[in-house]
């Protein structure tokens, strides 16, 4: 069988503001088993499609209409206009016969679309489902003398709806991906507080690649600032693994053989307990319970004393 | 490649050289450890700055010689080991425990002046 946009194969230039390349859409579609006949199917039902996209959509924004989280998205009467109309629009172009690029590109934007106005992805399911059965009963109504003919347009259908599916899943999981870039590049920040101190507070949750970046930064920052001690404040963490917890070890140890001592701090009880239970060795680190506590230990040892000045005027704004 | 062992006071600083076969290591071990008594040396710094890579042997060597200079009378500190070799050796399990060390010659000199009790592990 060959395929319209085979060609398409192995060209990687992906589809503008999305992860989606023209190569990775022709293979999605290979494996729909979306091939010409079934365009042909759907050219063929174009003329059904025409005459029932007006009722079809009445329905569909009727349902969506009787729901208050749905209802929300269209206070406005000029947009519920807008969407209709472009509703009507997307319809025809299901049965236009056209799958390619430009298509595809009208999808991943609807998607974006989608995103932007907070529509989340179940009830873009939900509303989809609701818009197929009103299609399909018209079908198979229009066609029940030919019921195997409408049973075949229904699956070409089904093809091309689960592409689109799988196109707006596309845009919600790039978005998701770019928010877990997002916070991983938060830098986890490490901060001088006095000559030869550093602190690192860590705020969320660690996995392997930030507590990576966190060993770097920190060896690097001993380096560079020629710091004696590192107050690491895990106050802000919710849970850490065996994995984790092994990382930090080792970035102890490693900062030792830099000549810095390695302050951990803000431990809390369920994560005091999962490293109990683990069996992680913490014996080589200096802990002490919170950020002050770990502070004042550090200054201690650096040789630094903090004397109350009781004469000092407080501060008055 | 014998390496440098110089005297500054009373201490002996030594500045290992990239790729020490393994017999130089021992060289250096018996030479260190025969200057500390002849100098009458308080302590010795291990400066290993030029060192991009420490395997297990010269792991096990920087020990051994640390440990004989304990045992001569003087102490030693191990300076000047980069970010990247400090985290391999971790990985690898090599933590020189029990070893001083410090962030480069300058901070070992000045770590020679103080006794400090926090930083044996």
């Amino acid at each position: 069988m060959v395929f319209k946009d085979t060609m398409h194969i192995g060209n990687l230039e992906q589809f503008e503001g999305t992860d989606v390349t023209p190569g990775e859409i022709s293979k999605r579609k290979d494996f729909l088993q979306f091939r010409d006949a079934d365009i042909e199917r759907l050219l063929e039902i174009r003329q059904f499609s025409q005459e029932h996209v007006e009722s079809i959509v009445e329905e569909f924004y009727h349902h969506l209409l009787s729901f208050p989280d749905t209802k929300e998205f269209f206070r406005d009467p000029r947009v519920l206009a807008r969407v209709k109309k472009a509703q009507i629009d997307y319809f025809n172009q299901l049965t236009a016969g056209n799958y390619s690029d430009d298509y595809v590109r009208g999808r991943l934007k609807i998607g974006r679309v989608h995103q932007n106005i907070g529509l989340s992805f179940d009830t873009y399911l939900g509303a989809y489902r609701r818009y197929l059965e009103s299609f399909f009963l018209r079908l198979f109504d229009a066609y029940r003398s030919e019921p195997e003919k409408a049973v075949n347009s229904f699956l070409s259908m089904l093809k091309l709806v689960f592409l689109d599916i799988s196109l707006a899943m596309d845009s919600y999981l790039r978005t998701i991906r770019l928010q877990t870039e997002a916070i991983r590049e938060l830098a986890t920040p490490v901060l001088q507080v006095r000559q030869g101190l550093l602190i690192s507070p860590i705020i969320g949750l660690i996995d392997t690649q930030r507590a990576r970046q966190l060993t770097e930064s920190i060896l690097r920052s001993i380096r560079e600032q020629r710091a004696k001690v590192v107050v690491i404040d895990i106050t802000g963490v919710p849970l850490v693994d065996s994995k984790v917890a092994n990382h930090l070890v080792q970035t102890v140890e490693a900062a030792r053989l830099m000549g810095a001592m390695v302050i951990l701090t803000g431990i809390s009880p369920e994560i005091a307990q999962t490293l109990v239970v683990l069996g992680v060795n913490l014996s080589t680190v200096r802990t002490v319970g919170d950020l002050q506590g770990g502070l004042e230990e550090a200054e201690r040892y650096l040789g630094y004393r903090l004397v109350k000045d009781d004469k000092a005027t407080p501060f008055q704004s | 490649m014998p390496v440098p062992i110089l005297k500054q006071g009373a201490l002996l600083i030594a500045t290992l050289q990239d790729a020490l076969t393994d017999k130089d290591w021992l060289d250096f071990q018996f030479e260190l450890t025969k200057l500390v008594g002849v100098h009458r040396s308080t302590g010795v710094i291990l400066d290993l700055t030029v060192l991009d890579v420490l395997d297990s042997f010269a792991t096990k060597s920087l020990r051994t010689i640390a440990e004989m200079v304990k045992l001569r009378g003087a102490r030693a500190i191990v300076v000047g080991i980069h970010p990247d070799v400090a985290f391999t050796m971790v990985q690898l399990g090599l933590t020189l425990h029990g070893i001083e060390t410090g962030l480069d010659l300058e901070d070992g000199i000045s770590l020679m002046k103080h006794p400090t009790e926090f930083r044996s592990h």
